[in-house]
């Protein structure tokens, strides 16, 4: 390896990563993709398919869903990022704060829809609790199951998503930018309209995009919850394309799983951009 | 003289420690005076007490005739230049400025005029466009400068705004700042730790130390006749000789029986310190008249003038002389003859 | 301003209490042999036990399942590391262009949201390399890239905060190889970061559903989905015990970061 010393390494030395990465990552999407456009009989194009009669419903759901859970988890997690900003001279809060954050955002899956079911379902503790206050959930017709109640669950992890989002971007907020608009006659609301809400206004768009691609491509906690039967896109994909058992639809599943990516990479590259912009300014 | 801002004994803690401690100093229209002192001294406590971002304990600040305590810190008219992010990082060159007159809902056309007017006197008409990011350390602190007059305040601040510069920078923007504040006449604080610059561009020199005034005068009267031991180990720099005081008026260097003549201040006798001038420190021959002898341990060239660092014996400490390069004519390793202008020196027993 | 900090410290507490609740409640039902709907105020601290894990442990459907995601996680995080640490040190060193290319990259598996990725690798290898997927161990790739987003940028931060080419350039000219030389020289500069990549792949694995749920492999959350209905407390137990560890782990990477900031 000794050519390597003062030229340009040679492409072919970063080959193992791209290679592992067109294997595994870039062949399964290309099929996807091929396999969402195979008519094999039909009448449609399944792509096309998978976005009308009833499996659209499916997708306004899902997007619902995904939008709730996100404007919720932004509008809460930034409360608890100001919260944790405007308490830092209090020891220990931010720590504690954006620790359990970084834990809670991770958690998903299993054992939250485990701790929801635990807590908010029909023999939930909360439930159970909240009765003794005279609030009957199963009365009202909650059911942690439900749109609102799945929307509670996904918040588990929107909010401190959110909040590690903000908390950076709070800090980067500049005291002297404060004080210079002070000096130069601004009242506290004119502060904020006119310098701090722009400053952070790619966090928060950003947060939002990265909320609603996190809560779109959710699937383990969905499933636990509705045991496999919900409604949300992701799970319907499986029951096409299940196992061995032919259903006649998988290139439906296909289709929904490429309308998947294309919207989630929708997100993403807007979520990127924003992101490279508000960098640009803070240098 | 018309006095444009004043402290009147402002006194201001932070939990346990002092900031400010009975702090009296006064500006004049027109005037640009340094606070200068080591950090921790309590100069930009000042500034922020002038701004309205801190409360005085005890103490008034006033501009003209009137208080300003009881105004918030946006109803003050003070212009404001920090050190550091003092730009609106989303707006351009042109909003930034403009910002003031936004606040108080001028007209566009108004703005417009100002703005050109505001680059033409910065020096940076064409540069509208830009984002802070884009320009240059010393150009951001001359933007800052220009959106700080914008709104034509009774009193500019400026919070060591030239401290995150470049060496060659912070020169050209430190003459700009004095020229703008000049043609303007707008009353000036300067807070630094840098002696250069406060000696540089200050109608008058405040040198602070612990929350307290130390001295105020000009920048020649606190250079050439410090105060205090501080002040003149502070501004500019000082031989700071070990002797031994044998009567008013008369010490001997450490080691040394030949006693010479000092200033009558000063303890009269024991051990003390010397505080002299290296411009007041003349190198002569070893056949001339010398109050010491010695042998020279460095030469420093600074292109106008040169210092030479000469080994006292048997004192055994190190005196600086400076002068004229033109003068020196020594090298290093030769023995050489030291001789003192006491007239200005200050004997101390403060280490 | 009194008022405005009793404000923010009732949205802290109002916070807390919502991420209390669940783990509450997911505790209490495991450990607890009382039914929600016999607890009252008098029997709350009654029959607690934590025998429900040992029922679980005794099962060896949980055993192997155990073993096969713990199997999992390490192979993701051995993986990760060998397939990371070269060439992004070599991309710092030689190739801003690249080091670009693989930051792109890095973020490509938030675009392709697990559920599609897993199909697509299942019809794709199917007919080509079905031994990936008959093998559990198959899914090692899978879960490597899952994790990327956030170990790429975890070495990524390593790499910037040495002084790669002096370490780089000084090992090289003491004669070591370019192997030799990221093993022995800057790997060790770099570990807080690699440990740190390691327990977030580990953290990664542990609670990766979707995947081994679509192949059909016996993992540890799919156990858990599974045995909610045999044994509940147990699983509920497992399924707390499952979530303890990837916060401790995600808990000691806070507080390797940390360090390495001072």
């Amino acid at each position: 390896m000794a050519g390597l010393s003062k030229r340009q390494a040679r492409p072919l030395v970063f080959l193992p990563y791209f290679a592992f990465l067109a294997v595994f990552l870039v062949w399964p999407a290309l099929y996807v993709f091929r396999s969402a456009f195979e008519r094999s009989g039909a009448p449609r194009s399944p792509m096309i398919e998978a976005v009308t009669g009833q499996y659209r419903g499916r997708f306004v759901y899902s997007l619902q869903l995904s939008f709730a859970s996100a404007a919720i988890g932004v509008l809460v997690g930034s409360l608890v990022a100001i919260a944790v900003v405007q308490l830092d001279s209090i020891r220990g809060v931010r720590s504690a704060l954006v620790g359990y954050s970084s834990v809670a955002a991770n958690m998903g899956g299993i054992p939250l829809a485990f701790a929801f079911l635990a807590a908010f379902g029909m023999q939930g503790l909360a439930t159970r609790l909240l009765r003794e206050i005279n609030v009957d959930l199963v009365g009202w017709g909650f059911k942690i199951t439900d749109f609102w109640g799945i929307v509670l669950v996904y918040l588990y992890f929107q909010i401190p998503l959110m909040t590690l989002i903000l908390v950076p971007a709070l800090d980067g907020l500049r005291r002297t930018w404060h004080e210079a608009a002070q000096s130069l006659g601004a009242s506290a609301p004119q502060y904020w309209r006119l310098v701090a809400f722009p400053i952070l206004l790619p966090a928060l768009l950003g947060g939002f995009l990265l909320l609603v691609s996190n809560s779109f491509a959710a699937y383990a906690t969905a499933f636990a919850l509705s045991s496999g039967s919900s409604r949300l896109v992701p799970v319907q994909i499986r029951f096409f394309l299940q196992g061995e058992t032919i259903t006649g639809k998988t290139n439906l599943g296909y289709a929904m799983a490429a309308w998947m990516v294309l919207i989630t990479a929708l997100l993403v590259v807007g979520f990127q951009a924003l992101v490279r912009r508000s960098e640009r300014w803070r240098r | 003289m018309n006095r444009s801002l004043a402290f009147l004994s402002v006194t201001k803690s932070f939990g346990k420690t002092l900031a400010l401690d009975h702090f009296s100093v006064e500006v004049a229209e027109g005037e640009l005076v340094s606070l200068l002192g080591p950090s921790g001294c309590g100069k930009s406590t000042a500034l922020r007490v002038a701004a309205g971002f801190e409360n005085p304990d005890s103490g008034d600040v006033m501009v003209g005739e009137s208080s300003v305590l009881g105004s918030p810190a946006n109803e003050r008219g003070m212009g404001l230049v920090f050190q550091n992010y003092s730009l609106f990082p989303h707006l351009n060159v042109r909003e930034n400025l403009e910002f003031g007159l936004r606040v108080r809902r001028s007209s566009a056309a108004v703005r417009r005029a100002r703005v050109t007017e505001l680059l033409e006197l910065v020096r940076l008409s064409g540069l509208d466009d830009r984002l802070p990011h884009q320009l240059s350390g010393g150009q951001q602190q001359r933007v800052a400068l220009a959106r700080a007059l914008a709104v034509e305040p009774r009193v500019l601040l400026l919070d060591e705004p030239l401290s995150a510069l470049d060496a060659t920078v912070r020169v050209e923007v430190r003459d700009e700042i004095r020229r703008i504040q000049r043609g303007s006449g707008i009353a000036t604080l300067f807070v630094t730790h840098d002696q250069d610059e406060a000696l540089a561009i200050s109608d008058r020199v405040c040198v602070m130390r612990s929350g307290r005034v130390e001295q105020v005068g000009t920048p020649r009267a606190v250079y050439r006749y410090p105060a205090t031991p501080f002040v003149a180990r502070f501004v500019g720099r000082v031989n700071d000789l070990a002797v031994i005081v044998r009567g008013v008026g008369i010490v001997a260097l450490r080691g040394s029986t030949s006693g010479f003549s000092v200033p009558q201040s000063g303890p009269s006798s024991g051990d003390a310190r010397l505080l002299l001038r290296p411009e007041d420190v003349r190198v002569v021959g070893l056949s001339d008249d010398a109050l010491a002898r010695g042998r020279v341990e460095a030469v420093h060239f600074g292109g106008a003038t040169t210092s030479v660092d000469v080994l006292l014996t048997p004192s055994n400490q190190t005196v600086r002389s400076t002068d004229a390069t033109r003068n020196v004519r020594c090298e290093v390793g030769e023995e050489v003859g030291v001789v003192f202008d006491t007239e200005r020196a200050l004997l101390t027993r403060e280490p | 301003m009194m008022s405005g900090r009793k404000l923010w410290w009732s949205v802290l507490v109002v916070v807390t209490v919502f991420y209390a609740i669940p783990m509450v409640a997911m505790t209490r039902f495991a450990f607890q042999r009382v039914p929600v709907i016999k607890l009252s105020w008098s029997n709350v601290f009654d029959k607690w036990t934590v025998a429900p894990i040992g029922e679980t442990f005794a099962d060896p459907n949980f055993r192997s399942s155990a073993l096969l995601s713990i199997g999992l996680s390490v192979a993701t995080a051995v993986l990760t590391v060998l397939l990371l640490v070269p060439t992004m040190a070599l991309a710092h060193l030689r190739s801003p262009r690249v080091r670009r290319w693989i930051e792109v990259s890095a973020v490509l598996p938030f675009v392709v949201p697990a559920i599609a990725l897993v199909v697509g690798f299942a019809g794709a290898f199917r007919g080509t390399a079905p031994l990936f997927i008959r093998n559990p161990y198959g899914m090692v790739p899978l879960l490597v890239i899952t994790a990327l987003p956030f170990t790429h940028r975890t070495i990524e931060n390593g790499l910037s905060s040495i002084d790669l080419r002096t370490l780089v350039d000084a090992s090289r000219s003491l004669g070591a190889g370019w192997n030799r030389t990221i093993w022995t020289v800057v790997a060790p500069n770099i570990r807080g970061s690699i440990a740190t990549a390691t327990f977030l792949a580990i953290t990664v694995v542990l609670g990766e559903f979707t995947i081994a749920s679509l192949l059909l492999k016996n993992t540890l959350p799919l156990y858990l989905a599974y045995a909610q209905g045999q044994n509940p407390q147990g699983a509920f137990a497992v399924g707390l015990v499952l979530t303890a560890i990837s916060a401790s782990l995600i808990g000691i990477t806070n507080g390797i970061g940390r360090r390495s900031r001072r």
